[in-house]
């Protein structure tokens, strides 16, 4: 998928003018939040969890050339075929490769954020594999021909009539618009597919290092579906999945479900091991696991390891008050909200990704949520200053700030213009209300009004209302 | 650059990434932790909370005989019209051929399943775990079970004995690590999806309807 993140001005603006999708976001962050509350609520030991989960995660990461390496010679043992890619395009050519040598022409896929940001489907699609999502979220995003907008819901974004509109078009079904015959429609479609289909394609929530086993985590049951059905199971996972060992597991999962959906804990988790063995009567007989690289060593290796933790729960995503506001395509790439903001500029290069990280007023609540504790604003933060430091910034800001810097460190300036500005805008304002600003100013006017500047200076104020005689 | 070298070489490469040119590669100590456990009739009773909390049927009796009208009226209304069973499940064996009555109901084999145009059918099997704190059943691969009652039925109804019942998934993790089976579900109530305007519906790619059966 060919990042937009720079376009996220104008992607968003378009975004905020959709009152549909403002609705449907709204609705569904908000069904989130309040079931991940109640979950965590009911769990007297989430912090404590976190604080494990947490601990998991960052210790793996610095010694992820450790487990790696383990969980390939486990997988290996166990007669699964381990593959590692650089990159995406080398993942996409594995892959073909693999569906071309395996024989198959048709494959179900379960829901992959790594399968996007690497365009596998394209890839496949390419090599003349016909890919179906198995997921209803991402069924139904790919009958669109959309990307999805959601970690966890893929098709948030839609209302229940497009979804009635793409079965009749697409599939050829009578208009109906009642949910639970569009997913009766979705299950007798996609039991076909997963009944005759060669390949089964997942990601993974994670690998554990000391089995070579993959974990899957769904509600839908897709995952199962795909992983016990056709003869090959191919899995995309990136790098950072790994956790050392089957015991790390229960703890996080419970932070994930909660955490996503405000589960105790998913319908279905899969741990499978290796591939079918002689006396077991389903389950494939070839198993490829590809583990990719695409960035991650670069990110390992600097200041942002900890965003490698995220085991992609969503939580930050429908905290945000910029999700929120915009919804997942504004972000113009894979990943969205808060770890999409950080993500996005680590991989895609920061001069596509910047405008993300600026896109955060810093409140501070995905990293509240993190189940794994990122300092997720710190990283905003901390890439908006890599942004300077790279020359990435726009000059005009870049002065701005420098003058701005240099007025705020010098009370007498300051004083002096403030009173300046007041008694110019008194001549240009009224009511208190400044309409509009000069350019480069007039964004925070667009919209709305901004309060005038007041006649007198701040200083001054704060003595009088402390009652301290000037 | 053969298979075996690019794995290498992505192990040497995060190996600097870490630690720079020289990375040593001590093992890391293992950790773990043990909570305590409860009483047999506590976890049952916590089981059936969570269980019937997700969406899950829980019947309980004295013995089968009394339970078999409800369940064969569980499966009616879901229109089942054919039973599966593990044909090494002797007790899923018997549960399915006293249920025929009931229905009535068709006793196919797994194969028969597998049609893309069965009719709906039950899967019924004896459960190897049920972890209490989320309410879940555990079905695997382990010599050579069959994974197919909790995947293609329309209704899975599972067997449960009072030891199969563990407090929390790390016992379940820790039982079955000897020997790791090819597949390990987790399965807590019946499938479901929220990927339409976020609501909840039953029955999306698996079960539609999730029976735990307690039998002394």
């Amino acid at each position: 998928m060919e990042p937009l993140s720079r376009f996220f001005h104008r992607r968003s603006e378009k975004a905020l003018a959709d009152t549909a999708l403002q609705a449907a976001i709204s609705r569904a962050t908000g069904k989130f939040l309040g079931a991940r509350a109640d979950a965590v609520a009911a769990f007297p030991g989430f912090e404590a969890a976190r604080d494990e989960g947490s601990r998991i995660r960052r210790e793996t990461l610095d010694r992820l050339d450790f487990h790696l390496a383990r969980f390939i010679a486990e997988a290996e043992r166990r007669g699964a075929v381990v593959h590692v890619a650089r990159d995406g395009a080398e993942a996409c050519e594995i892959a073909a490769r693999v569906a071309k040598e395996e024989g198959v022409a048709l494959a179900v896929k379960s829901k992959s954020m790594l399968a996007e940001e690497i365009g596998l489907n394209e890839a496949l699609k390419s090599a003349g594999v016909d890919v179906v999502e198995a997921d209803l979220g991402e069924y139904i995003v790919q009958l669109a021909g959309e990307p999805p907008s959601h970690i966890l819901a893929p098709a948030v974004h839609m209302a229940r009539e497009r979804v009635a509109r793409l079965f009749e078009e697409k599939l050829g079904e009578p208009y109906t618009d009642r949910i639970p015959e569009l997913v009766g429609i979705a299950r007798r479609r996609l039991r076909e597919k997963f009944l005759t289909a060669g390949m089964g394609i997942t990601g993974a929530n994670f690998l554990c290092a000391d089995t070579g086993s993959v974990v899957l985590v769904t509600n839908e049951g897709n995952g199962r579906m795909g992983t016990i059905l056709p003869r090959v199971h191919l899995v995309v996972a990136g790098i950072e999945k790994v956790i050392p060992g089957l015991a790390d597991l229960p703890v996080l999962l419970r932070l994930l479900t909660r955490s996503a959906t405000g589960q105790p804990i998913s319908t279905y988790v899969s741990v499978l091991t290796g591939v079918k063995r002689p006396e077991d009567p389903e389950g494939p007989e070839r198993l490829h696991v590809i583990l990719v690289d695409n960035g991650r060593t670069g990110i390992l290796q600097g200041k942002y390891r900890d965003i490698l933790k995220c085991i992609r729960c969503g939580a930050c995503l429908n905290v945000c008050p910029v999700y929120q506001s915009v919804g997942g395509h504004a972000y113009g790439w894979v990943y969205s909200g808060p770890m999409g903001s950080v993500l996005t500029p680590l991989l895609a290069g920061l001069a596509e990704g910047a405008p993300l990280a600026n896109a955060s007023t810093l409140c501070g609540a995905c990293a509240e949520v993190c189940p794994v504790k990122i300092p997720l604003p710190e990283f905003l933060l901390e890439l908006r200053a890599d942004e300077r430091e790279q020359g990435l910034k726009d000059p005009a800001e870049v002065f701005g700030m420098k003058g701005y810097a240099a007025v705020m460190g010098r009370a007498g300036i300051l004083e002096a213009l403030e009173r300046f500005i007041g008694v110019i805008s008194q001549v240009l304002f009224k009511e208190g209300k400044a309409p509009w600003l000069p350019f480069r100013f007039s964004a925070w006017t667009d919209r709305r009004d901004f309060p005038a500047p007041s006649p007198q200076p701040f200083r001054k104020l704060w003595k009088k209302q402390r009652g301290i005689r000037p | 650059m053969n298979p075996a070298d690019r794995k290498e070489e992505l192990i040497r490469r995060i190996a600097v990434a870490l630690r720079g040119r020289d990375g040593a590669n001590p093992a890391p100590a293992s950790k773990a932790s043990r909570e305590g456990t409860s009483g047999e009739a506590d976890r049952i009773a916590r089981f059936r909370e969570m269980f019937e909390s997700q969406g899950g049927n829980y019947l309980a009796g004295p013995s089968l005989e009394p339970m078999l009208p409800a369940l064969g009226e569980a499966l009616r209304i879901s229109g089942v019209a054919e039973l599966f069973f593990p044909p090494d499940d002797a007790g899923a064996r018997l549960v399915a051929e006293t249920l025929v009555p009931f229905g009535p109901f068709t006793l196919v084999s797994l194969d028969e399943v597998r049609r893309p145009s069965a009719p709906p059918s039950a899967g019924i099997q004896t459960a190897e775990f049920a972890i209490a704190e989320t309410g879940t059943i555990v079905q695997t691969g382990r010599e050579g079970k069959t994974l197919l009652p909790g995947l293609l039925a329309d209704v899975h109804v599972v067997l449960l004995s009072p030891a199969v019942f563990v407090d929390r998934m790390e016992e379940c993790l820790a039982a079955l690590s000897g020997d790791l089976p090819r597949n390990i579900s987790f399965i807590t109530g019946p499938s479901r999806t929220g990927d339409i305007e976020q609501t909840i519906v039953i029955g999306a790619h698996g079960p539609k309807k999730s029976i735990a059966v307690l039998l002394p």
